[in-house]
């Protein structure tokens, strides 16, 4: 819709290294990843390391270096993560260059930042309604439902929004976290790197200690899964009720049935136990049923192990069966699980 | 020859004849296609045809009770579910009164209790919605005979109204991205074709559900998380303001047009006290004026939080759209085949200009059997209409329909054949 009048200079790749254009910066650097050991770029590779290890420790990006080293200290930063193997490393990465990213979009005037929406192809503009603040943007709805799926302050819901014709009217802190989303997005898919290359040896050491310090930072405990038990007594509401409809033979629907059953899997309930909860329904059927478990569970079919939806999906599909306390500190009734099970002794524990 | 074996060659003489023209909807070749065997009873999946003419042939040959096809685009239709290449998909929407209370409360429906050790012998009967429980047993497992009446009708055509309003003013689709059709059955499909909606994934189509269901409204969530304070005195005051823009437009405007014609038994019917009811009468022109024009909620003695969330509650029930949320959220979906017969009526799903969703009579627009007439025994069917004539009610008797008439009555299993042909 708007045409590119904003030329990005070296100071804006400085700060926005993500941009499409530092692809051709670097093309005339002409880089070559041997060298970086060197002493003359030895100086890009130590800002590189600098970046990985501000992120995992803070989700920052550290102080910002001369231009002829910001830039190319990117790029150099990508190769390091992707050489981890780290998805904790990639994750937190992605997320700190974002963070930092959006502190800087706040402060930009309205055609740069717009420049940067464009650069993620986005349809923008500068309001024209009378009703509404002459400083604020309008953004095409599926620009802006792109970027809102992992938002979840009422605020950002579509019904609470000024939208029209199309358009959805934000203000320019608005707009600078809705780019913080999609400069997330486009680091992560750069680091889903499929095939992983042949680092030199001074890369991977860097790696390496990486690696170390990123399992320092998070420590054991987010390695530990789902308790061995299943334990009724730390069903969330939405479950418990659904357990309670199945087992006492009343019809569930489609996603009831689903959740129900992805949930029980996840936990650790073994598919025949989890078929047999649906025994007593008027339409039970043991072999579809059966089969239904199995695919849910990823044991047939496409192998895909389903999980159950988030609070927010069963909302709208009226699965949710309103919340209790702990609900209003989650959105997934998964997390209600874990939480929960941390609370409540093992005492009606059913057989696994 | 059985009804069904008959309404199968009724089926098998439509989709044969030299003038049937299958519509095919946008890149029709990158779609999966889904067909309900008339005979087997079996769904087949997964199909993909490079043509209309290899569609058609496919069709012709194998005579399905039902067509369908994904919403999605493909880069490979017919491969297995995840490797098929998921190439974006089209906005849909179904409105089907199976899930919406109508104003006929579905008394032509059956349902009947399939338990055989039910107190009732043969089951227990009865009408209307579908009981959770049998009441004579408590079996939970019924047969059912649905019916599609004139204000099931209606009430799924208001449903779509609002949808197309939104779709329109809000989202900013024009009439050409929006394809409205007869569901063959009961109720609307909407079809949005449009680039930019192709991508958007499922979490951003719920999303696009919860703005059409009026779903996490904050005026409606804050009393969510506060119930204390409609009892709090103090506290009576809304702190919401309505708008120009989005939801807040729809509720200012739906708060004036109710409030304008409301009667005090109306206000009563949603719940507001006698107090409140009169004061919103007798000071009408303050409260379309001061109160929703200017946001200014406490001005009018009597007239508190409690009764303006009443408003808003009511109002909003009436401007939402009362959409299937599965199917909209649902980026692989199969949906009906536009000019295809529906198995449950011998209908046809049909598209119509999006302007005449009030003109567009489906009881005329969607008859596919033309001419031909048969005789039926009957056991039971309300009073219908098809092609604009009258026909019934009807209680264990013998009648000579037209063609369109008896495939409905046999499809709805609320006749047979009245003699067996050779």
């Amino acid at each position: 819709m708007q045409q590119e009048t904003v030329k990005f200079t070296e100071n804006d790749l400085a700060k926005y290294p993500f941009l499409k254009e530092t692809a051709v910066y670097m093309k005339k650097l002409g880089l070559d990843i041997e060298e970086l050991t060197s002493p003359e770029l030895g100086q890009i590779l130590f800002r590189a390391q600098d970046r990985l290890e501000q992120a995992i420790l803070f989700v920052s990006t550290g102080q910002k270096g001369r231009n002829d080293i910001e830039i190319p200290s990117f790029p150099v930063a990508i190769m390091l993560a992707i050489a981890t193997k780290n998805s904790f490393i990639k994750k937190r990465y992605a997320l700190a260059e974002a963070k930092g990213a959006y502190l800087d979009f706040q402060a930009e005037p309205a055609e740069r930042l717009m420049a940067i929406a464009q650069d993620f192809d986005w349809n923008i503009a500068v309001n024209s309604e009378s009703g509404i603040p002459l400083d604020y943007f309008s953004v095409s709805f599926s620009d802006y439902l792109r970027n809102v799926t992992h938002l979840r302050e009422a605020k950002w819901k579509l019904v609470n929004r000024l939208f029209t014709n199309g358009r959805v009217f934000l203000s320019q802190h608005d707009v600078a976290r809705l780019l913080q989303e999609e400069v997330q997005r486009r680091i992560e898919t750069r680091l889903d790197a499929k095939e992983v290359p042949q680092f030199p040896q001074p890369i991977m050491d860097i790696a390496e200690k990486m690696t170390e310090l990123a399992k320092e930072k998070i420590g054991e405990s987010e390695m530990e899964g789902f308790p061995k038990e299943v334990s009724q007594s730390a069903f969330p509401p939405c479950i418990e009720v659904l357990y309670d409809a199945a087992s006492h033979g009343r019809h569930l629907g489609h996603v009831g049935r689903f959740t129900l059953t992805s949930f029980l899997v996840t936990i650790g309930m073994p598919p025949e136990k989890v078929a047999e909860v649906f025994k007593t329904s008027s339409d039970y059927n043991a072999r579809l049923t059966r089969y239904q478990v199995e695919h849910i569970a990823g044991s047939r079919g496409s192998g895909t192990r389903y999980t159950p939806p988030s609070c927010s999906t069963l909302q709208t599909h009226g699965v949710c069966t309103g919340s209790d306390v702990l609900c209003r500190r989650i959105r997934h009734p998964l997390r209600y699980y874990l939480i929960k099970h941390g609370q409540t002794k093992p005492e009606s524990q059913l057989q696994k | 020859m059985s009804s069904r074996d008959w309404v199968y060659e009724r089926f098998s003489e439509f989709y044969k004849s030299p003038r049937y023209e299958f519509p095919s909807p946008a890149s029709f070749s990158q779609r999966e296609y889904g067909f309900l065997l008339f005979k087997e009873r079996a769904m087949v999946r997964h199909k993909g045809f490079a043509s209309s003419t290899a569609l058609r042939s496919f069709v012709r040959q194998r005579i399905p009770s039902d067509v369908y096809h994904s919403c999605a685009y493909y880069e490979n239709p017919e491969a297995e579910m995840d490797k098929k290449g998921w190439a974006g998909a089209d906005l849909v929407f179904d409105i089907d009164a199976d899930h919406i209370p109508t104003s006929c409360g579905k008394i032509h429906d059956e349902w009947k209790c399939s338990n055989p050790d039910c107190g009732v012998s043969g089951g227990m009967v009865g009408r209307g919605i579908t009981p959770d429980m049998c009441p004579a047993c408590g079996g939970v497992k019924f047969e059912t005979k649905t019916w599609a009446c004139e204000q099931c009708i209606d009430t799924t055509r208001v449903e779509t109204r609002n949808l197309l309003d939104m779709l329109m003013a809000d989202f900013g689709f024009s009439e050409h991205e929006i394809r409205t059709f007869f569901s063959g059955h009961r109720g609307y499909h909407i079809h949005v074709e449009s680039e930019a909606v192709r991508s958007l994934d499922a979490v951003a189509r719920k999303e696009i559900v919860d703005y059409v269901t009026g779903i996490g409204i904050d005026l409606f969530e804050e009393k969510k998380r506060a119930p204390h304070r409609s009892r709090q005195k103090k506290a009576s005051t809304p702190t919401f303001s309505l708008g120009d823009y989005g939801w807040k437009r729809r509720l200012k405007r739906g708060m004036r047009s109710f409030l304008q014609t409301a009667s005090k038994e109306d206000l009563k019917a949603i719940g507001i006290k006698q107090g409140g009811a009169s004061a919103i009468v007798k000071n009408k022109e303050t409260i379309l004026n001061r109160c929703i024009d200017e946001n200014r909620w406490n001005i009018v003695r009597g007239v508190g939080y409690e009764t303006w969330m009443r408003i808003a509650e009511h109002v909003k029930n009436r401007e939402i759209s009362q959409i299937d949320t599965v199917v909209t959220s649902d980026v692989h979906r199969l949906i009906r085949a536009n000019g295809t017969l529906h198995g449950k009526t011998g209908l046809l799903k049909v598209e119509f200009p999006v302007k005449e969703l009030d003109t567009f009579d489906p009881f005329v627009g969607a008859v596919a059997f033309k001419g031909g007439n048969t005789r039926v025994s009957i056991w039971d069917a309300p009073e219908f209409k098809l092609s604009g004539e009258t026909f019934g009610p009807y209680k264990n008797q013998q009648v000579t329909l037209p063609t369109a008439a008896a495939v409905l009555l046999i499809l709805k299993g609320r006749a047979e054949l009245a003699e067996v042909q050779s």
